[in-house]
């Protein structure tokens, strides 16, 4: 009979604060970055700046934010799912309303059109990837393609 | 650990780094991998894999299997059916309800017992502790394995995070369509090296809850949960799921087998299949319309074959199950190409029939032709497995050919 020993570092998280970046200014960006504990890539693109997001454990979140200096869509590429409630702000309970019915469909992606969000949720066990866009902040003569 | 370019100041929720002590509950958790060089005396490696209504007789195009848990080094068993069987997890999940078996866990030095929290993409998540036992699968064991109970009723209520998928919880059976999961995907473990003390970044998965505050923990590739499969003494790089074909309208049920090893036994040698591995996500590329998706991956846990949307396939989705399942007014046949990250190519043929219409025998379970949206991926579910055997080869493990995992063989 062998025991195993192990060491655990445990990371001591406060409440979750009330975030909100999707369909907010761009200065809510920075305050994900400090919840995702990332390091912050800025790119200005034809017609909208993307904030990207490099967290240690090697997740990807993507702002993307208008000439109005609003974020009108989010993408992300991580291990686990993202914390949406924190990224989608106020649109979260769009994604629940639409979650929260199961019909039939099981264990795959997640599709939520609605006239306020559109969120794609998709990938497995340590590859989670998904996108989400506010149709009424995309930037004139800007595809929904661009979010990413 | 502390925030990384913390421009405008450490956050005050940061409050610092416990460190903690674990000691495994139970026994000898051997972790040998068996070598080619000797022969070991073959076991029986295949385990009935049934596609049904399952045990809430609600669920479509799920493959359930029997699974044999033990109370560590005892001869103390318990059964369970109807656990599905997915290949885009990793790990032995099984709800409490079902659960007759009083489980040693895995605690910390102060006895907080490890929890986890796992959000899965449809929004919904499980949560619950991490118990220990031994697992028989058929012929083959493995030994004091950390496995979950998913608690309808648990001690610590799931940190606010776990929710934020924005599902509901899959914690009993009309939820979850089954007993539990046996996550037999191309991963050793559920999380990696990522959730490990070493690991710079720590994923919200593993959880402790002294105090009954929960907060996200770190934890060794041991005391994470495992694919059983690599743990076995043998027929351990992979499985071979084989599934029949099935009727354009469906059937009622489907019986098919889940084969463990590839090359190690005369009923899984790889034959004819191609290998394609992945990139280190488990993903592969495919390439429809000349437009190439590189998060493509094959997963038995979806219930569909879900690829695209409406508007890029040009057909309608059902007006009952708006982006969720195709309608086309008569069935539609695709073929698209897979690309490994080894550059193996092949073309991949199925169908998409009107859900509605398959629907319409509320008996069915097994539809082989059964799509819905998914917009710029393709997650090839359990109808891609009907009519085909496909091999699972695990990261890490060699199988035939020199193949090391992640990969796929069909």
């Amino acid at each position: 009979m062998k025991a195993i020993v192990a060491v655990f570092a445990v990371l001591v998280l406060g409440a979750s604060p009330a975030w909100a970046v999707l369909g907010q200014y761009e200065s809510s960006v920075n305050l994900d970055r400090q919840y995702l504990r990332g390091e912050l890539r800025e790119e200005v693109r034809q017609g909208y700046k993307l904030h990207e997001i490099t967290s240690p454990d090697g997740s990807i979140v993507r702002e993307y934010v208008s000439p109005a200096g609003l974020v009108f869509g989010i993408a992300w590429q991580a291990r686990v799912m993202p914390n949406l409630q924190q990224l989608l702000g106020s649109y979260f309970t769009e994604l629940q309303q639409a979650a929260q019915s199961k019909v039939r469909r099981r264990g795959g992606p997640l599709v939520v059109r609605t006239d306020k969000l559109v969120l794609i949720s998709g990938g497995h066990m340590r590859a989670f990837h998904g996108r989400a866009y506010v149709p009424s902040l995309l930037p004139k003569n800007l595809s929904a393609e661009a979010v990413r | 650990m502390t925030p990384q370019n913390g421009s405008t100041g450490t956050l005050g929720r940061f409050l610092g780094v416990v460190m903690g002590l674990v000691v495994l509950a139970g026994c000898g958790g051997s972790t040998t991998s068996s070598s080619n060089s000797s022969s070991p005396t073959p076991v029986n490696n295949t385990l009935a894999l049934e596609v049904n209504l399952g045990p809430a007789n609600n669920s479509v195009d799920m493959a359930f299997a029997s699974v044999t848990i033990c109370v560590p080094s005892s001869s103390n068993c318990q059964t369970i059916p109807n656990i599905q069987v997915d290949t885009g997890s990793e790990g032995l999940r099984l709800l409490s309800s079902v659960v007759t078996l009083s489980l040693p866990t895995i605690t910390d030095n102060s006895n907080n017992v490890l929890q986890e929290c796992v959000g899965f993409a449809d929004g919904s998540y499980v949560w619950g502790p991490v118990a220990i036992a031994d697992i028989q699968l058929a012929g083959e064991k493995a030994a004091s394995v950390p496995i979950q109970v998913i608690s309808a009723s648990p001690s610590f209520a799931a940190p606010s995070a776990c929710a934020s998928g924005g599902g509901p919880d899959d914690n009993t059976v009309p939820a979850l369509g089954a007993n539990g999961i046996l996550g037999v995907g191309v991963f050793r473990e559920d999380c990696g090296a990522a959730c490990t003390p070493a690991s710079s970044g720590v994923p919200a998965l593993y959880y402790l809850c002294p105090n009954s505050v929960c907060q996200v923990s770190t934890v060794p590739l041991a005391s994470q949960l495992q694919n059983p499969v690599w743990l076995f003494a043998q027929d351990n790089n992979g499985v071979l799921i084989s599934l029949p074909s099935v009727p354009a309208g469906g059937e009622a049920s489907a019986s098919g087998s889940l084969t463990f090893g590839i090359g190690t036994q005369s009923n899984n040698a790889l034959g004819n299949a191609q290998t394609y591995t992945t990139d280190a996500s488990g993903d592969f590329q495919t390439t429809y319309n000349g437009i190439a998706y590189s998060q493509s991956y094959i997963d038995s846990g979806s219930n569909g074959l879900y690829f695209l949307d409406a508007a890029t396939l040009g057909i309608p989705d059902c007006p009952d199950y708006p982006g969720i399942f195709y309608c086309p007014a008569s069935t539609v046949n695709y073929t698209v190409t897979n690309t490994g990250l080894n550059a193996t190519t092949g073309q991949v043929s199925f169908s998409i029939a009107n859900a509605d219409a398959l629907f319409s025998n509320p008996n069915f379970a097994a539809f082989s032709n059964l799509g819905g949206d998914n917009p710029g991926s393709f997650d090839f579910g359990l109808p891609f497995f009907f009519g085909r055997s496909v091999f699972i080869g695990i990261e890490g493990q060699t199988g035939p050919n020199s193949a090391v995992g992640p990969y796929w063989a069909y």
